[in-house]
């Protein structure tokens, strides 16, 4: 059979009409031609784009009011529950001390220059992407603060089970939140997130979602209203995506 | 190379919000007469939108920018959501919507839709759609808005199934030219 049929039933697909055998045929060759994928591809962008065409009308600030709201409510969002789950990992943690607090201010101070460096560089190329640098600097300049604080502890987590190659390091402060910084972790499987637990007298508390870049990095910012007494024990496990109210998933890393 | 659509999805995979809102900031008005003209009740419109921004805020991990725009990944799921709840009406009963296809190929719109709605049909074509010559347009509309198959297709307009798969095929390339800015 040659091609060209092919280049036929790539157009009907990507308008979304192909059917019967056709469809079978065309999903049974697609996964090993690479010309068919690109095809798909370029005809349903050339769709979008035409479809998007039309003159933009903006819908009722409603509909956006009631998006932002749920959207807030995905993060942080986690009630209180007790589980005897948090009863394996709850021992009160020693603070790691591999680090002092002033070590790794300059660490952080270090690396605030650098991202101030990348800043520069991608200000001309993309005001979006800039706008994430900047959030991210603010982020370093947080952690950096609150290591100035001296009841600022540092806590090193460790990878756990099939992410023991993960590290994280949480720079906390039971008064004013935390910041914690991952790394080796790998990006969260579809329909999945990553969640932070606050453990203290057993009891976890959600302290945020979390997703990593490509490379597997990730900054979370912990709010202080999160951070309400002593905190014995930070774990981090994968929870479908909007979060739990209790830990249900598997730990990938772990405070001592 | 990152596009600005692209860039927003990651940073909103991460979880920033703020990346949401400059995201439907910039789509919403695009997909909102896209959805409208699907569904052709502003409530019902208003309902798909928001499935469908909310898709894309939980499913923004999952955008591969190597298997389609940012634009393509929008438009799929609002497509998909707007023939459901076109469907879904019409199972209900509830409400008569008048099927877009009987609409676009000149049948008499039924009483009792929504006259701003129709009033603004004009509008609500796209205007790379507007390019196309009216038995083109006719093919793309039953395909991508009404959600009919290749043989549904053949059954409506009486042609061979051939011929409906290969006015499907012109019909895009004519309007990928319509959308290629020259
Ligand atoms: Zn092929």
């Amino acid at each position: 059979m040659s091609h060209e049929p092919f280049e036929t039933l790539a157009a009907v697909y990507a308008a979304g009409a192909l059917d019967g055998d056709d469809l079978a045929q065309f999903e049974a060759h697609l996964p090993g031609c690479a010309e068919c994928q690109a095809a798909v591809r370029e005809a349903q962008d050339t769709l979008a784009r035409a479809m998007l065409s039309a003159r933009p009308q903006t819908p009722l600030p409603a509909v956006r009011e009631a998006l932002v709201r749920r959207v807030e409510r995905t993060r942080g969002a986690g009630r209180r529950a007790w589980l005897t789950w948090a009863a394996a990992t709850a021992v009160v943690a020693a603070v790691a001390a591999g680090f002092t607090a002033t070590w790794v201010a300059v660490r952080y101070e270090a690396r605030l220059g650098q991202m101030a460096r990348e800043t520069a560089a991608v200000k001309e190329r993309l005001a979006r992407n800039e706008a994430a640098l900047q959030e991210q600097v603010a982020l370093y300049r947080g952690a950096v603060e609150l290591l100035r604080d001296p009841a600022t502890r540092v806590v090193d987590l460790r990878g756990q089970g099939t992410a023991a190659s993960a590290s994280g390091r949480m720079i906390w402060n039971d008064a004013g939140g935390g910041h914690l910084f991952v790394a080796g972790l790998p990006p969260a499987p579809a329909g999945k997130t990553y969640a932070l637990w606050t453990i203290s007298g057993g009891t976890p508390r959600a302290a945020g979602l979390f997703g990593v870049d490509a490379s597997g990095r990730s900054a979370h910012r912990i709010a202080p209203e999160v951070a309400r007494g002593a905190v014995g024990v930070f774990a981090v496990t994968l929870e479908p995506e909007g979060g739990t109210p209790a830990p249900t998933g598997p730990i990938v890393l772990a405070s001592k | 190379m990152g596009t600005p659509g692209g860039d927003l999805i990651r940073v909103m995979a991460a979880g920033d919000r703020d990346a949401f809102a400059r995201f439907y900031d910039r789509y919403a008005p695009l997909v909102f007469p896209f959805v409208l003209r699907i569904v052709r009740d502003r409530a019902d419109a208003a309902d798909v939108l928001q499935d469908v921004f909310w898709e894309a805020w939980r499913g923004a991990a999952a955008y591969d920018s190597a298997r389609g725009t940012p634009e393509a990944w929008i438009i799929t799921r609002a497509r998909t959501r707007a023939i459901d709840r076109v469907r879904a009406v019409r199972r209900r009963g509830e409400t008569f919507v008048a099927p877009v296809d009987e609409a676009t190929v000149g049948a008499p719109t039924p009483p009792g839709g929504d006259a701003a709605v129709r009033a603004e049909e004009r509008q609500l074509v796209a205007s790379a759609l507007a390019q196309l010559s009216q038995a083109q347009r006719e093919i793309i509309e039953l395909a991508y808005y009404s959600g009919l198959t290749q043989r549904e297709i053949a059954e409506r307009l009486e042609q061979p199934l051939g011929t409906v798969k290969t006015r499907i095929r012109l019909a895009l390339a004519r309007l990928r030219e319509a959308v290629t800015p020259t």
